[in-house]
């Protein structure tokens, strides 16, 4: 959010030289991604034992060869368990993602266009809902309605719809100040066209970079609530489960939590520079 | 200026009403009833049991009638009874909430004692390598839920090295070394991640103050850069990254909830989530509540604040 407006006039072109790595900062960050997305598709290709497969001999053994992530404490392997997981994570993540994008785009777009009091009310209302700490309103919801990876998924992206609203508002706004919307007004485009032709392909970049942001979230409360207990229920896993486990094991090994937890960051991370990295090439085409 | 806190006040009360009716109408939507699953194990339990018990909490009233009740209710400091426990919400969260103060003032406080001197580092040169260095830590620490690194602290200080209690809590009253040590991990974990925020935040504003005409008029007098920095620069700039802290606070305190949780500490953040696994939604949606009220009292009080410190933002008082 605070990259730096960068003077124009002081682009040396020896000073534009250092900025060319940028973009591969971007390539790298998505390339991991899409590397963990991949890996995590492909588990029962990638994993050579089964998640749920017990071998009470071999229980907390540290990483091996045969093992690249160590067992559990039920002697499962860890490396599969991970991979596995990761599909629960990704499912939750993703379907929320979702969920917030049609919402928040709606949202945010209704309050664009009718402003007024119909704004005034939906914006009141975001305002409302994000004042509220996003885990305890999870908790809130979710010890409603149950946790099921549809409820979880639902929840997640409704708690992140008032953010995306927020954005999709203000850059909806953005446009509509400008000519070539003015001239479809003009010319008696009908609203549904607005939105759809003129608004929306306009917006996507934008809206992309709040897709990055609300998938790490996502995540982020997914992980959250697996980890109190009131996410995705053993035997099934997601990395949030996994990390609940390990912390339980701290002290038998270690390494148990933190395979799930570098999975966590890793993940996040490259969302967070993704986010970035798109957030501001697109104010710079913009400028 | 007394217009604008008054529209400012209002809006925050206004907000806290709004915030209270979504908190308590998730928790009356639900499907799960308080009274069967606090009788869940129990067997044979008449109907009339059940009903008495419904009538006691106030469950067969209408939804209306029982979110007047709760907000009556608060505005008298009284927060209604536990649906499990013995002790009214009152006392429940008389006890936790030391903790979680304690527990977030330590860590904001940590935080900006870590941020402000790296800022300053980073800001001296921008786009020079320890201004790359700052970005790229800064970076890995805003993913860091707060909760995931409280396990690494946890694995690296408790697990490996022994030096510091991984679970557990000695009131400040008791014994404050004691008190200390055991917040040591859980607030090193929030301000881990909140510290990277602010720096982020004090670095831009401090890039932009360097570029100030009177940062060059000081230069000119002859003003060594360490004077510029900080008598010049950071002096204007803290004031707009102060804004930040209030979202910050924010944000820790909603971190507290797992911390808390991953330490052991008695707060209100372990008092939410053992509530919400026992669907005690007496005790949850007045923590939720409190909370909510933490935060937007904080911002009103940051932006109220900043306000009076900077006269600057008081001419601009046309859309306030």
């Amino acid at each position: 959010m605070a990259e730096l407006p960068v003077p124009a006039a002081a682009a040396t072109p020896r000073e534009r030289l250092r900025r060319l790595p940028r973009p591969s900062l971007l390539a790298v960050s998505a390339g991991i991604l899409l590397l963990l997305v991949v890996l995590v598709l492909a588990a029962p290709l990638v994993a050579r034992y089964d998640p749920n497969e017990q071998d009470p001999a071999i229980a907390f053994a540290g990483s091996s060869w045969d093992h690249w992530f160590g067992t559990d404490d039920l002697g499962r392997d860890l490396f599969a368990r991970v991979l596995y997981g990761g599909r629960l994570t990704l499912l939750i993540a993703g379907g929320a993602v979702v969920v917030a994008f049609l919402l928040g785009t709606t949202w945010g777009f209704l309050a664009a266009l009718r402003r007024g009091i119909v704004d005034e009310l939906l914006m009141r209302t975001a305002d409302a809902l994000m004042a509220i700490p996003q885990l305890l309103f999870a908790l809130v919801c979710i010890s409603a309605f149950g946790a099921s990876t549809v409820n979880l998924a639902l929840v997640i992206g409704v708690l992140l719809a008032p953010t995306t609203a927020r954005m999709a508002r203000t850059v909806a706004l953005q446009e509509m100040s400008r000519d070539y919307y003015a001239a479809a007004v003009a010319y008696g485009a009908r609203r549904r066209r607005l939105l759809l032709s003129e608004l929306l392909p306009n917006t996507v970049a934008l809206l992309a970079v709040q897709a990055a942001i609300n998938a790490a979230s996502a995540m982020i409360l997914e992980a959250s609530l697996s980890f109190v207990g009131l996410g995705i229920q053993p035997p099934d896993a997601s990395w949030g489960t996994l990390l609940k486990e390990g912390y339980q094991f701290l002290y038998q090994r270690w390494g148990y939590a933190v395979f799930p937890a570098l999975a966590i960051l890793l993940t996040i991370w490259m969302l967070n520079v993704v986010a970035d990295q798109l957030g501001t090439s697109s104010n710079r085409g913009r400028a | 200026m007394s217009r604008y806190v008054i529209i400012r006040v209002a809006t925050s009360l206004l907000l806290l009403v709004a915030t209270s009716v979504i908190v308590f109408a998730v928790l009356r939507a639900l499907p799960g009833d308080p009274v069967i699953t606090r009788l869940g194990s129990t067997q044979g339990v008449s109907q009339e049991t059940i009903d008495r018990l419904r009538e006691q909490l106030g469950l067969d009233r209408s939804v209306v009638s029982q979110y007047l009740d709760w907000v009556g209710g608060l505005l008298h400091g009284d927060f209604g009874s536990s649906y499990f426990s013995q002790y009214s919400v009152t006392t429940l969260i008389g006890q936790r909430i030391g903790t979680t103060l304690e527990l977030t003032i330590l860590s904001v406080g940590l935080a900006v004692v870590l941020a402000v001197p790296t800022a300053v580092v980073a800001a001296l040169r921008p786009g020079g390598w320890v201004d790359r260095a700052i970005s790229a830590l800064s970076s890995l620490g805003m993913a860091f839920p707060p909760f995931v690194a409280a396990i690494f602290l946890l694995i690296v200080f408790s697990v490996q090295l022994g030096w510091l209690p991984a679970r557990g809590w000695v009131p400040l009253s008791e014994d404050v070394g004691e008190n200390l040590r055991h917040l040591v991990l859980p607030s090193a974990a929030l301000a881990a991640v909140a510290a990277p925020l602010i720096v982020r935040y004090l670095r831009a504003e401090l890039i932009e103050a360097l570029e100030q005409p009177y940062v060059r008029t000081a230069e000119g007098k002859g003003a060594t850069r360490g004077r510029v920095v900080l008598h010049h620069a950071l002096r204007n700039a803290l004031l707009p990254a102060l804004t930040s802290v209030g979202l910050i606070f924010g944000y820790t305190l909603g971190g507290a909830v797992l911390v808390e949780y991953v330490f052991g500490l008695p707060g209100l953040g372990s008092l939410a989530v053992e509530s919400a696994l026992r669907r005690d939604y007496a005790v949850l949606q007045t923590v939720t509540l409190l909370l909510c009220a933490g935060f937007i009292l904080t911002t009103l009080a940051v932006d109220l604040a900043s306000r009076w410190l900077d006269p600057r933002l008081r001419t601009v008082r046309a859309d306030g």
